[in-house]
């Protein structure tokens, strides 16, 4: 096992971030755009680029709702990316056991 | 462990991200979301158990002499009243921050906090009818008042999280169901010292589940 086999959607800081954050939600819960950024600290450009690489991996998904003139965009991990995530912790483990 | 570590590595393939500092930091990221989304904080859980245990322990202090039972007394009703006030205060607001931003099974929907007030009301509506049916005080100011809104909300909160596949909300629901079928059968004088000291427990073993669960490392076994 080396860090080459590190899954490297996520074994990217920022990626790992909300990956991890998205994670500590309960299944099926989704997390306001704003409220994510807010806790992983980027800006919206940047946490924009990271969000669409999880998504066209089907790692996430977003959903826009409209509340009045309001839109609101809420991101998820798809039962996909939690598994990839999973996947990702396990190898983390087996590469750390290793050193 | 490191509690911060460098984020800032070069986003690209991530060749110089060391796999130690991407376990410290799915480690740290992961108990800081855990610990800002938990509706139920740990302190705020450990203030009402213990506050729970004084407010309901000074009832039973207060009514422990009286033969036979009749009610507690004026001074400490207040206490009780305020602290239902204050309580209900705090752990809305708390669980309202927690959950901001949220959609999705955390959130109670407004039918669910509905059936929650209903079984509040409904069960304060049965003692009232008990009281002007001339149900012994023993039953109407003693067993009742603490062990069947206790019984009620338990169940309900219970039932609700089951089906979410909460069982962490759903046995902390049934805990508190179970304390109020204790207090109900161990007399007047002794149910709001049942009462108080089961709350307690529930609630402090809660608050232990909740920072155990999230200082659990997601990388070491």
């Amino acid at each position: 096992m080396t860090t080459d086999d590190l899954d490297p959607l996520i074994h990217v800081p920022t990626r790992l971030k909300i990956v991890a954050t998205l994670a500590a939600l309960p299944e099926g819960d989704a997390l306001s755009f704003t409220r994510l950024q807010d806790m992983i600290g980027l800006t919206p450009g940047n946490l924009i680029i990271h969000l669409r690489k999880l998504e066209d991996a089907d790692y996430i998904g977003s959903k826009k709702t409209s509340n009045g003139s309001v839109t609101i965009t809420t991101v998820a991990l798809t039962s996909h990316g939690r598994r990839a995530l999973d996947a990702y912790t396990q190898s983390l483990r087996d590469l750390l056991g290793g050193l | 462990m490191n509690p911060t570590p460098d984020t800032t590595a070069p986003a690209g393939n991530g060749g110089t991200f060391d796999p130690r500092q991407a376990a410290a930091l799915l480690d740290h990221t992961t108990q800081q979301a855990r610990r800002q989304f938990a509706p139920a904080q740990p302190w705020l859980l450990t203030i009402r158990g213990v506050v729970v245990l004084a407010v309901l322990g000074a009832v039973w202090l207060n009514v422990r002499g009286q033969h036979p039972y009749q009610h507690p007394t004026g001074a400490v009703v207040p206490f009780v009243v305020a602290f239902g006030v204050l309580n209900l205060i705090a752990t809305v607001s708390v669980r309202r921050h927690a959950t901001a931003g949220i959609s999705g099974r955390t959130r109670l929907h407004p039918s669910e906090i509905a059936i929650l007030a209903l079984t509040w009301i409904a069960a304060f509506a049965a003692l009232a009818a008990m009281a002007s049916a001339g149900v012994s005080d023993a039953f109407v100011f003693g067993r009742f008042p603490v062990s069947l809104p206790l019984i009620a909300a338990g169940l309900a909160w219970a039932a609700i999280w089951a089906t979410r596949s909460d069982w962490q909300s759903c046995c902390t629901g049934l805990a508190v169901a179970i304390t109020g079928a204790v207090a109900l059968s161990v007399g007047p004088v002794g149910a709001w010292l049942a009462a108080g000291i089961g709350l307690c427990v529930t609630l402090l073993g809660t608050a232990a589940y909740i920072v155990w669960r999230q200082h659990r490392s997601m990388v070491a076994p």
